[in-house]
């Protein structure tokens, strides 16, 4: 891919604007709250857009692309399935939890629900998650540019993790929430002639349902018969895996994409932040999954008009590649400008998002509570300021990192996968069973987290796990993850449970704003029904379910 | 002016337009006429005047 005079404005256009948007919000900056909490000032529409872009990192665009290729439309699952439900949950239930606690961040909830040594292993843990994830996005971005511009990696690596540095010290979270909104709309509209291109080429959907095996194009059909589908899943292992525990476990208690929702004006706008970004996130499929499976179509015999999805050196097709060759084979000079920057904004998004959910949770989870407790509020501001600059540093080494072992972003992902996965059994019995006790959700957790190392270790799925012994075969690695999770949830789920029911829980008094039976409800009436959050969230619900039987 | 880009929606639209700009000049000083290019710059432009609306709205 050669990159022309229009391509270069457009990639340096961007830098400016991001690094704009800083400046012009430096000067609003006059708290530690205002820095890492954004004082809770910001309007609906960017909070419901800043939602749903914190997730759209590079691994979600690039990965669902590929996933699209792969397996076809299942991989809708991870959005009409995987994600709306979960996301209407948390604004109509969890929300009021977060919001009206007051609590700064998810591990602060933890802490005034439980106790202090709950909220440290879920700070600690989410902090070096964030921040390794951060390190694995940058790492990202400068292989895809070295790949497919032969720009040189460490000045990739560099130049991005400055640029990104700049805008969150300058203007720190609501920066990074700015510019999360601007990527936002690069990307859906810097993809959408992509898709449109790429479709009318290979003759229109019917074209491509009627070139491609049946069970690349229908979402629920073949879920009945592991064997009979690409994921290798019966439909129950989907819903329960993807549906309930990872998916929930994603969207309701990760601080990432849940501190977009708590800078919200108001308790209203925090419960339809996640409603209202449950729209974008419904069409997403049509941005970074129809790609997918139309280049797969554009490699059948019938509608081969010269594109290929690249192969690696084993000769295997390289799915990770197929959006960056779609974007080099259709996108002429100008527009090819549009695809890498909007490629760059994806790993730009997640780096930063992941940067600022770190430095909060660092100054005000562990710094303020381990280590330096009651100074001033300047002091903290400069804390997270040095956070910020620490954070992207320890990003920039993690990607190193991950350039020397190949296998560091698959064992950081399984890592993550066994903390995340028994999460929202912890936040589910906290929030609505007044009995859980702190001891019960930490040892939970750990059980948790242990149940999903140990399940990993049992089972073999592509040549990943079986560690200990190899006991359970699983088709895909997607299927394993699921399972691990599930173990994992169940796990934490019993074990909160039972070590509930032999400590002592905490008073009703103590618990008011913090469990469901103790808090009083949120009224929703008055003004018009699209304002209101019980109203919205059936018609999304309604909308998913006719999505679903659309493309049953 | 500097005022304006405290606006999310004016910023936005300021970006799309821009862009739309240089798509533009560069089918006219390439004479390439790539028919993607030219709709996605009407697209991006019509985007762009469109938020810097929204944005003025809310001004007002």
């Amino acid at each position: 891919m050669d990159l022309k005079m229009a391509d270069y404005c457009i990639i340096i256009l961007y830098f400016l604007f991001v690094i704009g948007v800083g400046f012009v919000i430096k000067r609003k900056i006059k708290s530690s709250n205002d820095f890492l909490a954004s004082s809770r000032t910001i309007p609906l529409w960017i909070t419901s857009l800043a939602f749903i872009s914190a997730n759209l990192g590079a691994q979600e665009v690039i990965g669902m692309v590929a996933s699209g290729a792969k397996y076809g439309i299942v991989t809708v699952h991870f959005y009409w399935v995987g994600a709306i439900f979960a996301m209407i949950f948390l604004g109509v239930y969890m929300m009021p939890f977060y919001y009206g606690s007051r609590a700064r961040s998810v591990p602060e909830y933890l802490k005034l629900r439980f106790d202090e040594k709950t909220r440290g292993l879920n700070a600690i843990s989410f902090a070096v998650m964030t921040v390794f994830s951060s390190g694995i996005s940058l790492y990202a971005l400068a292989k895809m540019l070295e790949i497919i511009l032969k720009w040189n990696f460490d000045i990739s690596i560099w130049i991005a993790a400055c640029i990104v540095m700049v805008y969150i010290f300058m203007g720190g979270l609501t920066s990074a929430v700015y510019n999360e909104v601007l990527q936002f709309f690069l990307i859906v509209l810097g993809f959408s002639p992509l898709v449109i291109v790429a479709l009318q080429d290979a003759g229109g959907w019917a074209a491509v349902k009627a070139n491609l095996a049946p069970n690349m194009t229908h979402a629920w059909k073949y879920m009945g018969d592991k064997d009979a589908n690409p994921l290798g899943l019966h439909f129950m292992s989907l819903i329960f895996g993807l549906g309930f525990v990872m998916s929930f476990g994603y969207w309701c208690t990760d601080f990432l994409v849940i501190q977009r929702a708590m800078i919200a004006k108001n308790m209203r706008e925090a419960r339809l932040t996640p409603i209202v970004a449950a729209v974008p996130k419904m069409l997403m499929p049509l941005i970074v999954v129809l790609p997918g499976i139309v280049a797969i179509a554009l490699m059948q015999p019938a509608l081969a008009n010269g594109y290929k999805i690249p192969v690696d050196e084993s000769g295997q097709l390289n799915y990770t590649m197929t959006l960056p060759s779609l974007i080099a084979h259709y996108y002429p000079s100008g527009l090819l400008g549009v695809g890498i920057t909007a490629l760059m904004a994806s790993f730009m998004s997640g780096m930063a998002g992941n940067v600022t959910a770190f430095n909060a949770v660092f100054t005000f989870d562990i710094y303020q509570p381990y280590f330096v407790k009651n100074k001033s509020d300047r002091h903290y501001l400069i804390v997270g300021k040095c956070v910020t600059v620490v954070g992207i540093l320890i990003s920039v080494m993690t990607a190193y990192i991950a350039k020397g072992f190949n296998n560091i972003n698959d064992f950081l992902q399984l890592v993550f996968g066994f903390v995340n996965g028994p999460l929202f059994a912890t936040f589910l019995l906290g929030m609505f069973w007044k009995r859980t006790t702190a001891h019960g959700a930490f040892w939970g957790l750990l059980a948790g987290t242990v149940g999903a190392a140990l399940t990993h270790g049992l089972t073999m799925a592509e040549g990943k796990g079986g560690w200990i012994a190899p006991l359970y075969e699983i088709k895909s690695g997607m299927g394993q993850a699921f399972i691990v999770a599930l173990v994992s949830w169940i796990v934490n789920f019993f074990t909160t449970i039972l070590v509930s029911l032999v400590t002592k829980p905490k008073s009703d008094e103590e618990l008011k704003g913090l469990v469901y039976s103790l808090t009083e409800k949120q009224v929703d009436h008055g003004g018009p029904w699209y304002k209101r959050v019980t109203p919205v969230a059936l018609l999304l619900l309604l909308i998913t379910i006719i999505l679903n039987i659309i493309f049953f | 002016m500097l005022k304006k880009f405290n606006q999310l929606s004016f910023v936005i639209g300021a970006f799309f337009a821009i862009t739309a700009v240089i798509l533009f000049a560069n089918e006219l000083l390439s004479g390439m006429a790539e028919k993607i290019n030219l709709y996605s710059a009407a697209a991006f432009l019509a985007f762009g005047v469109f938020m810097i609306y929204l944005s003025s709205k809310e001004e007002s």
